[in-house]
Order: structure tokens, then sequence, then C-alpha cells
């Protein structure tokens, strides 16, 4: 049925044999081929990887400018709210005050500030136009902040609380001890004239006494930190925060007689 | 008339300037006085009465927003400018640490005269805080004067 020649069988043998060889050497020479191979695969992977890292910073470098940018302007936003938020407690802290006190008071913004290291005053934006005269008393939510100097129609000069020419007669709200408070150009005030057995301590509150023509009574100066006594011995002296912050006010209340 | 203008504008920054300098640059409440570094700069640069005029409008110009009713900055200014050209005079002040000097010393004189009339008219300021003012506030004035220094110069050309 089937007849091969010779020749036909040879061949087969033939290619068996070939296909042994191969098979048997065949592991031998793809690890001999993938040893010579792997250098040069192994750069060329490499390559790509870097390739690949670089398009990839790339992109990262200019995602990241984008939301470096973004943050930026969210920051600057956030700055902006924030200013506004504390305007707005600022006011709103103002207005409170403004309507639950009996007296009249006229809003102002600092718009200036001393021009020199020796005194300690601030322009108001509010002048004669509003009703602001000399000699009248500036406040905020917090307390005294000074008084009205000098006005024109548009604005007003304000003799602040530490200004060394200041002098405020004041009592310790405790024990009714009379004091003149005044200004030293520091941070803090001096309440002078203190006897020496008067009663005062470290936390005392100093409110504006009655015997000042300038300031109504009552109003809130500063909180005691230190006593000490006087270089001459017949007195002593307090040291006195001011309630309000003067270095950074930023709006007053003026109060109309 | 291009010259007036300039500095009239210039000192017209600088009182705005001081006005409202900020308060995170003011150390222990002192601040420079940049009309002062200005009017004694215009006398390395210009001519004598141009730098005296402009002192006094400097000096009027500050004490225009002071609380103070002396005009002591309007005379002081001008003698400083008298002094300094009198100085300039009979020492060479091309060297601009001579010109630091003299700004320093000047800034410590004006500091303390206007210390001194704040105390004579009946001021508390304790030991402590004045020569704190005095230096600090003299210091800070010496600081800036090189950058003032350079925009007198620009303006006189």
């Amino acid at each position: 049925m089937f007849k091969l020649s010779r020749k036909t069988i040879i061949n087969f043998i033939l290619i068996a044999c070939a296909a042994a060889l191969v098979s048997i050497f065949s592991p031998l020479f793809k690890n001999s081929a993938q040893k010579a191979f792997n250098p040069h695969l192994s750069l060329i992977g490499l390559l790509k990887r870097e390739c690949a890292g670089i398009i990839f910073y790339h992109r990262n470098m200019v995602e990241r400018d984008k939301f470096k940018n973004e943050v930026e302007n969210l920051r600057r936003k956030l700055f902006d709210l924030r200013e506004v938020e504390q305007e707005n407690t600022r006011l709103k802290d103002l207005l409170n005050f403004k309507q639950k006190s009996p007296l009249k008071l006229v809003p102002a913004r600092v718009i200036a500030r001393s021009p020199d290291s020796w005194s300690s005053s601030v322009i108001i934006d509010k002048g004669r136009y509003n009703g602001i005269k000399p000699g009248m008393v500036v406040i905020n939510s917090l307390g005294l902040v000074g008084r009205v100097i000098e006005s024109s129609k548009s604005n007003s000069k304000i003799l602040l609380v530490n200004d060394p020419s200041q002098g405020i007669s004041s009592i310790v709200q405790r024990s009714r001890q009379e004091g003149l408070v005044s200004g030293s150009l520091g941070a803090n005030l001096i309440m002078r004239y203190l006897p020496v057995e008067a009663q005062i301590s470290s936390g005392d509150i100093i409110i504006t006494s009655e015997l000042s023509r300038v300031y109504p009574k009552g109003l809130l100066v500063g909180k005691v930190i230190n006593i000490g006594k006087e270089f001459s011995g017949l007195s002593r002296y307090a040291v006195v925060k001011p309630a309000v912050e003067l270095s950074n006010i930023e709006e007053v209340l003026v109060i109309i007689p | 008339m291009k010259k007036w203008l300039l500095i009239l504008f210039t000192l017209i920054i600088f009182t705005t300037l001081q006005l409202s300098w900020p308060v995170s640059l003011r150390f222990f409440n002192a601040n420079p006085d940049l009309l002062l570094i200005f009017s004694v700069s215009l006398v390395f640069y210009f001519d004598f009465k141009i730098a005296l005029v402009s002192g006094i409008l400097a000096g009027l110009f500050k004490d225009a927003f002071l609380p103070s009713a002396l005009a002591i900055n309007t005379f002081s200014f001008a003698v400083w400018s008298y002094l300094t050209f009198r100085l300039s005079s009979q020492i060479s002040t091309e060297n601009s640490y001579v010109r630091l000097a003299i700004i320093l010393i000047i800034a410590v004189l004006n500091n303390a005269a206007t210390g001194m009339q704040s105390l004579s008219s009946g001021s508390f300021i304790p030991a402590g805080i004045f020569l704190r003012t005095l230096i600090i506030s003299s210091v800070y004035t010496m600081a800036l004067s090189p950058l003032v220094f350079k925009l007198a110069k620009k303006i006189s050309r």
C-alpha cells in the first residue's frame, strides 16, 4: 500500500536526526544567544524606560507647575477671604458694640500713622463733616484708644493712649485707687502717682475715672501687669497693658457727646 | 522746573510711605525717617538753595502729620541741610561711608532733639525706651539711606 523508497526513508531519518539534534542543542544555543543579547536588550530596555520616564517627568512637571499655580491662586484667595473674614468680625464687633452702647458713636477707619518714632498718633478718615471735633474720645469694642486732637473737614488726628504726652485720670476698678495713666512710647502704659499703701495688684482692671474732664467715666483702659516703686520711693507705679492692641488698630469709634 | 516737580513728587511719595509704614517693618515701634534722608541727600546732589527749600518742605510735610504743635522738623531739617552743606565744603563727602556716617549723626541729633522736646513738654518717656527709640530709629534711618541716595542721584540727572 505505502511504498516508500529508500531515499525517502533516509531523508525522514535525517530530518528526525536533525530535529533531535536541534532539540538537544537548542537550549544551549538559546542560553548563549540570550546571554549575548542581554546587554543590548537591557540597554534598550533602560533607554525605553528612561524615555518613558522623561516623558512622564515632563508631563508631571507641567502638571506640577499647573497645580502650583492653582495652589498659589487658592492661597491668595484664602488669604483674601481671611482678611475679609477678620474685617467682618471686627466690623461686627464694632457694630454690636455701637448698637449696645448708650453713647453716640461714629465709626472710622485708620488711614495713616505717626510719621516719627516719638509720638503715637493715627489719622482717621472722618472729620468735621461727620461731626468730629478736637477733644472727642476715641474707643473701639475693646476699650479706650485715645482722643481727637485735630480735625479737618474729612479726617482727624487721634492721639493714642500710649503717646507720652497723654495723661488719663484713671482708677483701679477693684479698689477705686486713683492714678494717672500715661503713655511711654512702648507697648504698655504707666499708671503713676500711686501711694505706697495703694491697693493694687497684677491683674487689676484700670478704667477711666470720673475726675477726668476729657474721658467719660468707666472706659476700659487696660490691665495691670506689673507694679514697681518710683525712684524717689514716695510713690508706686503700675505697668498697664492697654486693652486695645494699639500698634495695629484699624477701625475705631469716636464718641460724640 | 522738571527737577522741582520731581523733588515735590518724591517728597509726597516719601511722606505717604512714612505715614503708612507697615507695622511689620517697625522695629520696637521705630520707623525710618525717609524725609530726613531725602532732604540731606539733596545737599549732595543738588544746588544748596534747592536742597534747603526742599528740606524745609520735607520738614513741613512731616510736621503736618505730627501731634505736636511745634514745627520742630521744619526748622531742624533746614539746619541739617545747612550744616551738611557747610560740612561738605570742609571734607570730602564723595565716599558712601562718609555719607552714611553723616546720616547717622544727623538722625541721632534729630531724634535726640525731638525726644528732648517731647520730654521738655512734660511727656514721660522712660530712659530705656528713650535710648531704644533713639538708637533703633537712627540706625534704621541710616540703613535705608543708600536707597534714598540712589533715588536722589537719579533725580539729579
